[in-house]
């Protein structure tokens, strides 16, 4: 058997194996139809009940604290008392080099430097759903920043 | 150029007549303000150095006193936070030890966090280590628990006022106005207070007022004093309009004004804001105090143009940013604020360490989780 014809059966052999591939695999696909209303709203609203879950986070709502396993202070202290409108977050500034932690930082690392040492809480899962939530908001909050990143 | 903006560059351009006591000497410290008034970028570059007091003067001159302000302790019980009890205790110290002593302290509002007695008492028996005389006006986190019973049995009402060594004294009540969102949404004592105790919330409104009771008390306060002698009124909220949704205003600040017009020589000292601030309105000046326990960022907009900010505040450090104020009237009626910031540097001197100069990519959006 030829390199080419070799080629081509690698080829075919992958086509097949297309839709036994696992659902993960599949938003490859997303963009293949024209959205509807519908389907925009929908991610909207998608986004912005993590929004809110965020808000109700950063302003230290216990039930969503409890509801979400993460203990965000020890000092009663909310992250909206110091960063009202979540002022000085500055998320359009990350990643960069971070002073009070010597070392380069993303949006996620500073979180979670603000919420062990200022707030003397519980480091939270770097990738887990309180630190999206938290996310969304901030950068929601500031969504007409100007991007500039590494700016100190 | 902004709104606010506009209105700051037509206050500095008024008439030399409708200054502040036009009277005083530009000493050094002074001409660091004015020319911070026309050249504030060349603060930015760094060309005035760092000096942690403003003047003020007043026209009459007449024995020399000091005055201290603490306010903005936001005491939790202390098992729930220690901090803030340290820093409270901290600044109790330095005032006792103030040499010459102060006649007095005014404690400017919000010596409690949530309003709770257990946070009042805590703050009452640590004020209670300054054997000078304090008088004290509320603030918003003291009031909204029982609407002030607790603040006014101990600590008395307001407004009041006294004269003192040939100044007028007024201290006014500049929280106790909320419009009533609680009932129709049947909320209960700490609920209000919760609402109340977040600075951008939205459903606390302008809150911020001295109200027409007070107004016309204020009017009466004043009548009767000789229009060129001193006058310093004490307020948790600014009495000017800087930025409404913070509450960093009084919404009738306009008829304040006008109440105050006649009167050459008024200052303005005010907590709530937790930031260095120097703003003037008519013939009014007006100086924001620091907090003890946390400084709160600049608004988004409508920090004065006169105001030098302060440093960046490191987070790391509790004590960073936060203080007290001691303020010394002297023989030739003038009167010094000094920052009794605990760090070395209490203003900026370029952009990037600036509080408010370091915001110019920021743009900000209110919160969105008490309206969705």
């Amino acid at each position: 058997m030829t390199r080419k014809k070799l080629r081509y059966l690698t080829i075919a052999a992958g086509l097949a194996a297309l839709p036994f591939l696992p659902s993960q695999m599949q938003p490859a696909f997303a963009h293949k139809d024209k959205h509807s209303a519908a389907q925009l709203q929908a991610f909207q609203d998608a986004f912005m009940e993590q929004v809110k879950i965020g808000d109700q986070l950063f302003h230290g709502d216990p039930e969503t604290e409890k509801k979400m396993g993460v203990k965000l202070s020890g000092t009663a202290m909310a992250c909206a008392m110091c960063h009202p409108y979540t002022s000085d977050t500055h998320p359009q500034e990350f990643p960069k080099y971070q002073e009070q932690m010597a070392a380069f930082a993303t949006l996620r690392d500073m979180i979670n430097w603000c919420i062990e040492k200022p707030n003397q809480g519980e480091k939270i899962d770097p990738n887990g759903d309180a630190m999206k939530a938290l996310e969304a908001y901030i950068y929601y909050s500031n969504r007409n920043s100007k991007l500039d990143p590494g700016r100190h | 150029m902004s709104k606010s903006r506009q209105h700051d560059t037509a206050r500095i351009s008024r008439p030399s007549g409708e200054h502040p006591d036009s009277a005083v000497v530009l000493t050094r410290r002074t001409f660091l303000h004015k020319a911070a008034i026309y050249g504030a970028g060349a603060a930015a570059c760094g060309l005035f150095p760092s000096l942690s007091t403003i003047d003020m003067a007043f026209a009459q001159g007449g024995p020399s006193f000091k005055f201290a302000w603490i306010s903005d302790t936001h005491l939790y019980p202390k098992e729930v936070n220690s901090r803030f009890v340290e820093k409270t205790v901290r600044a109790v110290k330095e005032v006792q030890a103030m040499n010459p002593p102060a006649d007095f302290l005014i404690f400017g509002g919000d010596l409690a966090q949530l309003g709770d007695p257990v946070e009042l008492r805590l703050g009452a028996g640590l004020l209670n280590e300054l054997k000078i005389r304090k008088v004290f006006i509320p603030g918003e986190h003291d009031w909204y628990l029982d609407m002030g019973a607790t603040w006014n049995k101990m600590f008395g009402a307001s407004p009041w006022t006294f004269d003192h060594k040939g100044v007028r004294f007024i201290g006014l009540d500049t929280v106790s106005h909320a419009e009533d969102f609680w009932t129709s949404r049947k909320m209960n004592a700490k609920e209000r207070m919760g609402h109340m105790a977040t600075l951008d919330g939205t459903l606390g409104g302008a809150w911020a007022a001295v109200g027409p009771a007070g107004l016309k008390w204020l009017s009466s306060a004043l009548s009767g004093w000789a229009k060129d002698k001193p006058v310093v009124v004490f307020s948790h909220n600014p009495l000017y309009e800087y930025y409404p949704p913070w509450n960093f205003w009084v919404r009738d600040w306009l008829p304040v004004q006008e109440i105050l017009a006649p009167f050459a020589n008024v200052t303005n000292i005010h907590g709530h804001t937790h930031q260095v601030l120097y703003n003037e309105i008519g013939k009014m000046r007006s100086i924001g105090m620091l907090a003890t326990s946390w400084p709160w960022p600049y608004a988004p907009e409508g920090v004065p143009i006169l105001t030098r900010p302060m440093v960046r505040a490191d987070p790391g450090d509790h004590f960073d940013g936060v203080g007290w104020s001691g303020l010394d009237m002297n023989a030739r009626g003038r009167v010094d604020n000094e920052y009794k910031m605990w760090r070395k540097d209490v203003f900026a001197e370029a952009a990037v360490d600036s509080g408010a100069g370091d915001n110019g990519n920021q743009v900000l959006s209110p919160r969105v989780a008490d309206r969705i």
